[in-house]
C-alpha cells in the first residue's frame, strides 16, 4: 500500500482513485486554491497595489521592498525554527540592539576593525541565544519567560555600551556591508536569499531539520526514538540569536550608526510572519516556505501603504486587520480541506 | 409515522430505536442503513473493530451528527432536529471516548459547569455544590472528596464522575464510548457495578466496546457492527463466543496466537541488579535469543518503570544492562539504540508518535542515522527502508507521506513498532503492545512479535491483557511492587490455573511458593 503520495488528499483520493481525473472536478481547483490561500493574499495585494499606483510595480520599488525585508527575513527565520520546537524567542529585537551596538562599539574610529566588528555582532546575537536556549532546554524554563528575560537583559546592556545614547560617527567603510553590491543585488538581499534557500533544504532533507519538527511535534516521542531534544532546543534559540545579530549589523550599517532602541518590536512582526505563514505556535507544524509567504505579505503592505501615502497610524491598523483576516481566512480553508 | 410511533409507545416502547439510519462523508459510505432498538434497564452492547461505524452511530443517536437518512427515537418521540442539545432533552447523554475534565478544578466544578448553583446575589453556592455532589458520588458508592481537584482521580474515576454529572439531569439512555479502553482492569469492576446499578434504575445502557471479555461479562444484548452494516442483533444468552467473534471480523480467530517454538538460542540480553531508584529493589532477568519474556502484574506495579529503565528514557541508579556481552551505557535512549535496543511505549499518542508528521517522517526516526550522511538526508535509502518495514508490517495507509493522525489506532501501533524494523535489532521492548488496537490488528501484531523473536530478537513486553500475556510469552514474570515475584514457563503457562497463578502472585495473595527469581 506503500507509494509515492506527495500530499495527503483526504477525500476523494481514497474512495475512486481514478475515474474522477476525466472530468475535471470543480472541487479539487476550489481545494487547490484554498491550499494555496496564503500565495493567492500576498499576489492580489501586490496586483492591487500595481493597479492604483503604477510605480509599485517597478524594479526599483521591488528591490526597496526587498532591502527592506531582509533584517526582518532572518530574524523571521530564527524565529521560525524556534516556533516550529513549539517555543517563542521574545528577545531578538533588543537582540538586534545589543549586536549592533557591540559591534559599533568595536568599529568607531577603527576602520581597520570593520570585519572583526561585524563578526562579533553576529556573536554577540549567538550567544544571546545560546544563553536562552541552555536555559529554556536544561532548566526548563518555559520559552516565553526565558527570551522575555533575555529582551530586557539585552535592551539593557545596548543602553550600557552607548552610555544611553546611539553610536554616530562609524567609518563610512561601515556602510559598505549593506551597500555592497554582488551581481545586481544588494548584500542584505542575497544574505537573506541565501538564508531562506539554505533554511528551507536544512528543514526537508537534513536530520537537524526533521529532528526540529519531531521535537516540536511530540517531544516525548522525539526522546524515546533517540532524539537529544535539548541539544535541539538549545541550538534553535542560538541560530536565532546568531540571525538576529547579522540583522543588528545590516541594520547599523544601513544608517552607519547603531541606536540601543534599534529593533524594537522586531519580534512581534517576526512571529507575525511566521504565523500567517501557517505555522501551529505550538510546534511541530510550518514551513520556511510559508514564513516567505508571510514576511512578503508584510513588506508588501508596509510599501504599498506607504505609497499610497496611508498616515502611518492607519497603515498598522490596516495592516492588523489585513493579517488576522487572511490568517482566519485560512483557518477556515485548511479545515474545510481537510474535513 | 405519528401514528405509529405513538402505538409502539403504549407497547411497552424501547428506550432507543435507531431506524434505517445512514452516513456518509464525501461519498464514503460510513454507515449502510442501520437499525437496532434498546430496551429500558438494558445493557447493549455495541461491538465491531475499529471504524466499523461504533462512534458514528453514538454520535447520530446523541444528537452530534445528522444522518443522512432514516431516524431516531427516544421513548417514541422522535429526535427531530440533530443537535445535541435535543437529544440532551429526550433525555440522551454521551461520555465520549476521549475525556476532557477540567484537570485544576474541582469535582464538583466539574460536575456542576455549565448549570452552576447560585445563591441569591447570583454568586457561586459552593457548599450547595459540594453536597450534591456527595450525593451523587454515595450513589455509586465512591470514596472521594467533591472538593478534590479533578487531576487527582484515575481514569476510571473521571468516567464515573461524567457518568454521575449525566445522570444527574436524569438522562434515561447513557452511551458510553469505550468506556474500559483507558482503564486498567482492576479498576474495570468499579466502572461495571456503576453501569449495571444504572441499569437497574431503568437506564439504558449503550457502551461500545472491541473486546470480547467485556462483552460477555457486561451486555445483556448485543449489537456487532462491520463495514456500516448490523451483522448480529441478539440476546447475549443466544450469542456465544465464537458467533459474535465471527461477527466482528468476519472470520473465525483462533489463530490469534501463532504456535509456540522454544528458544533455544543463547542469552542475549542480561540484566544484572538494576536499581530503579535509591531504596527500591534491584532487578535481575535474562533473556534468550528468539524468546519472548511477559512481565505481568497490576498497574503501577513498576512493569513500565523497568522498560524505560532498560531502555534509558528513565534514570536508573545502578546495576549493569548487557547485550550480547556487551555492556550497555545506561540513561541514554541514544546509546540504547545503537545497542540494538528498540522500544515500543504503552503511550502511542504521547510517547510514540510525532502525530503531525507523515509515516516516513516517523518511520525513520529512531534509525535516522542509517538513512543520513554527514546530516543529509538520504531521501531514496530512506524511502525505501521505510516502505519496506511498513509493507512488512502490512500498514494500510494511503501512502508514506499520510499524515500519522489520519490513521487508525491499529495502523498507528503498526508504525510505532515497524519504525524499529529499518534495522535489525536485538532487543524489543513493549509496554501493552495492543492497548486500543481491534481484534484484526490484534492478531497481525502478535504474528509480527513472534515473527521477530523467530528471527533471533529477544522481546520484553508488558501486558495487562491476560490472554494475551498468556499466549503471547515463552515465559512470564511477575512483577509486584517493583519486584519480580515468581515465573511462569510455557509448562505453567500451558496449565489452566496459569491465569489464577499469575493474578495471586500479582496480588501478593499468596508467597511466592514456586520457582521465584531472586533479586
Amino acid at each position: 500500500m506503500t507509494g509515492e503520495t506527495k500530499m495527503d488528499q483526504p477525500s476523494g483520493g481514497a474512495s475512486k482513485p481514478e475515474g474522477s481525473k476525466a472530468r475535471f472536478d470543480g472541487n479539487q481547483v476550489l481545494n487547490l486554491l484554498l491550499r494555496n490561500l496564503m500565495v493567492l493574499v500576498v499576489v492580489s495585494v501586490a496586483v492591487y497595489f500595481s493597479i492604483v499606483r503604477p510605480q509599485f510595480a517597478t524594479l526599483p520599488n521591488m528591490a526597496t521592498i526587498l532591502i527592506a525585508a531582509a533584517p526582518f527575513a532572518l530574524i523571521a527565520l530564527g524565529q521560525t525554527l524556534v516556533i516550529l520546537t513549539g517555543g517563542i524567542d521574545l528577545s531578538v529585537g533588543s537582540v538586534v540592539a545589543l549586536s549592533a551596538m557591540s559591534s559599533a562599539a568595536l568599529c568607531v574610529g577603527h576602520p581597520e576593525r570593520m570585519w572583526l566588528a561585524a563578526g562579533v555582532g553576529v556573536l554577540v546575537g549567538l550567544t544571546a541565544g545560546l544563553v536562552s536556549g541552555l536555559v529554556v532546554a536544561y532548566v526548563n524554563v518555559a520559552p516565553f519567560v526565558a527570551t522575555l528575560g533575555m529582551l530586557s537583559v539585552a535592551s539593557g546592556l545596548a543602553y550600557a555600551i552607548g552610555n544611553g545614547a546611539p553610536i554616530n560617527g562609524l567609518p563610512t567603510e561601515w556602510a559598505q556591508i549593506a551597500s555592497t553590491k554582488v551581481l545586481g543585488l544588494q548584500a542584505p538581499v542575497l544574505v537573506m536569499i541565501a538564508g531562506f534557500l539554505i533554511l528551507a533544504v536544512v528543514m526537508t532533507r537534513t536530520s537537524f531539520g526533521m529532528r526540529i519538527y519531531a521535537v516540536g511535534g511530540n517531544r516525548t516521542a522525539a526522546e524515546v526514538a533517540g532524539v537529544n531534544a535539548r541539544w535541539i532546543l538549545t541550538s534553535v534559540y542560538a541560530i536565532s540569536g546568531a540571525l538576529a545579530g547579522m540583522s543588528g549589523v545590516i541594520l547599523s550599517s544601513r544608517v552607519i550608526s547603531a541606536a540601543p532602541y534599534l529593533g524594537k518590536g522586531y519580534e512581534l512582526n517576526a512571529i507575525a510572519a511566521v504565523v500567517i505563514g501557517g505555522a501551529s505556535l505550538k510546534g511541530g507544524r510550518g514551513t520556511i516556505w510559508g514564513t516567505l509567504l508571510g514576511l512578503l505579505l508584510i513588506q508588501t503592505l508596509n510599501n504599498g501603504l506607504d505609497i499610497l501615502v496611508v498616515p502611518s497610524y492607519w497603515q498598522t491598523v490596516i495592516s492588523g486587520s489585513l493579517i488576522v483576516s487572511a490568517v482566519a481566512v485560512d483557518m477556515l480553508a485548511t479545515k474545510r480541506t481537510s474535513q | 409515522m405519528d401514528a405509529r410511533g405513538a402505538i409502539e409507545a403504549m407497547v411497552e416502547a424501547p428506550a432507543l430505536v435507531v431506524r434505517d439510519v445512514q452516513k456518509s462523508y464525501g461519498g464514503v459510505v460510513v454507515l449502510h442503513p442501520t437499525s437496532f432498538s434498546v430496551t429500558a434497564g438494558h445493557i447493549t452492547a455495541l461491538a465491531g473493530e475499529n471504524g466499523a461505524g461504533k462512534s458514528t452511530v453514538l454520535k447520530i443517536i446523541s444528537g452530534q451528527v445528522r444522518p443522512d437518512q432514516g431516524e431516531v427515537c427516544i421513548f417514541g418521540e422522535t429526535l427531530s432536529s440533530s443537535d445535541p442539545k435535543s437529544a440532551r432533552g429526550l433525555g440522551v447523554a454521551i461520555v465520549p471516548q476521549e475525556l476532557a475534565p477540567y484537570p485544576d478544578l474541582t469535582i464538583y466544578e466539574n460536575i456542576f459547569v455549565g448549570r452552576e448553583i447560585r445563591n441569591r446575589v447570583g454568586l457561586l453556592d459552593r457548599s450547595a455544590m459540594a453536597r450534591q455532589a456527595r450525593d451523587m458520588l454515595d450513589v455509586f458508592e465512591l470514596d472521594i472528596d467533591p472538593r478534590w481537584r479533578m487531576n487527582r482521580l484515575s481514569v476510571a474515576l473521571v468516567q464515573i464522575v461524567e457518568i454521575a454529572k449525566a445522570t444527574t439531569w436524569g438522562a434515561r439512555v447513557l452511551l458510553l464510548d469505550e468506556p474500559t479502553s483507558a482503564i486498567p482492569d482492576h479498576e474495570v469492576d468499579r466502572l461495571y457495578s456503576v453501569i449495571r446499578h444504572l441499569s437497574e434504575q431503568g437506564v439504558a445502557m449503550v457502551y461500545t466496546t472491541h473486546r470480547l471479555a467485556e462483552i460477555q461479562e457486561l451486555a445483556d444484548c448485543v449489537v456487532v457492527l462491520r463495514d456500516g452494516k448490523v451483522v448480529l442483533e441478539s440476546d447475549i444468552a443466544d450469542a456465544g463466543e465464537q458467533t459474535i467473534v465471527r461477527a466482528m471480523v468476519g472470520h473465525d480467530m483462533d489463530a490469534l496466537f501463532p504456535d509456540q517454538t522454544k528458544p533455544t538460542g543463547p542469552v542475549r540480553l542480561q540484566v544484572r541488579d538494576l536499581q530503579l531508584d535509591r531504596s527500591g529493589p534491584a532487578v535481575s532477568l535474562d533473556v534468550r535469543q528468539g524468546e519472548i519474556l511477559g512481565i505481568g502484574g497490576l498497574v503501577g506495579a513498576g512493569r513500565t518503570e523497568v522498560l524505560e529503565a532498560l531502555f534509558g528514557i528513565r534514570r536508573s541508579r545502578g546495576g549493569t544492562i548487557i547485550v550480547d556481552g556487551e555492556s550497555v551505557v545506561r540513561n541514554n535512549p541514544a546509546s540504547s539504540i545503537r545497542a540494538g535496543f528498540s522500544f515500543v511505549p504503552e503511550d502511542r499518542k504521547g510517547a510514540g508518535l510525532v502525530l503531525s508528521r507523515s509515516v516516513l517522517d516517523n518511520g525513520s526516526l529512531p534509525h535516522l542515522r542509517l538513512f543520513t550522511r554527514a546530516g543529509w538526508i538520504r531521501t531514496s535509502a530512506r524511502r525505501s527502508a521505510v516502505a519496506k518495514a511498513m509493507s512488512s508490517v502490512n500498514l494500510k495507509s494511503r501512502g508514506l507521506g499520510q499524515l500519522v493522525e489520519t490513521l487508525s489506532g491499529g495502523n498507528q501501533q503498526k508504525v510505532v513498532l515497524a519504525r524499529w524494523l529499518t534495522h535489525s535489532g536485538r532487543v524489543l521492548l513493549l509496554d501493552e503492545p495492543t492497548r486500543g488496537v481491534d481484534v484484526g490488528a490484534r492478531g497481525e501484531i502478535y504474528s509480527i512479535i513472534r515473527d521477530l523473536a523467530a528471527s533471533g530478537l529477544s522481546v520484553v513486553f508488558v501486558s495487562s491483557d491476560m490472554p494475551e500475556l498468556i499466549g503471547l510469552s515463552h515465559r512470564v514474570l511477575v512483577a509486584r511492587a517493583g519486584k519480580i515475584v515468581g515465573e511462569l514457563d510455557r509448562a505453567a503457562l500451558d496449565k489452566e490455573d496459569a491465569q489464577e497463578r499469575i493474578f495471586r502472585l500479582a496480588s501478593g495473595q499468596t508467597l511466592s511458593v514456586f520457582g521465584s527469581q531472586a533479586s
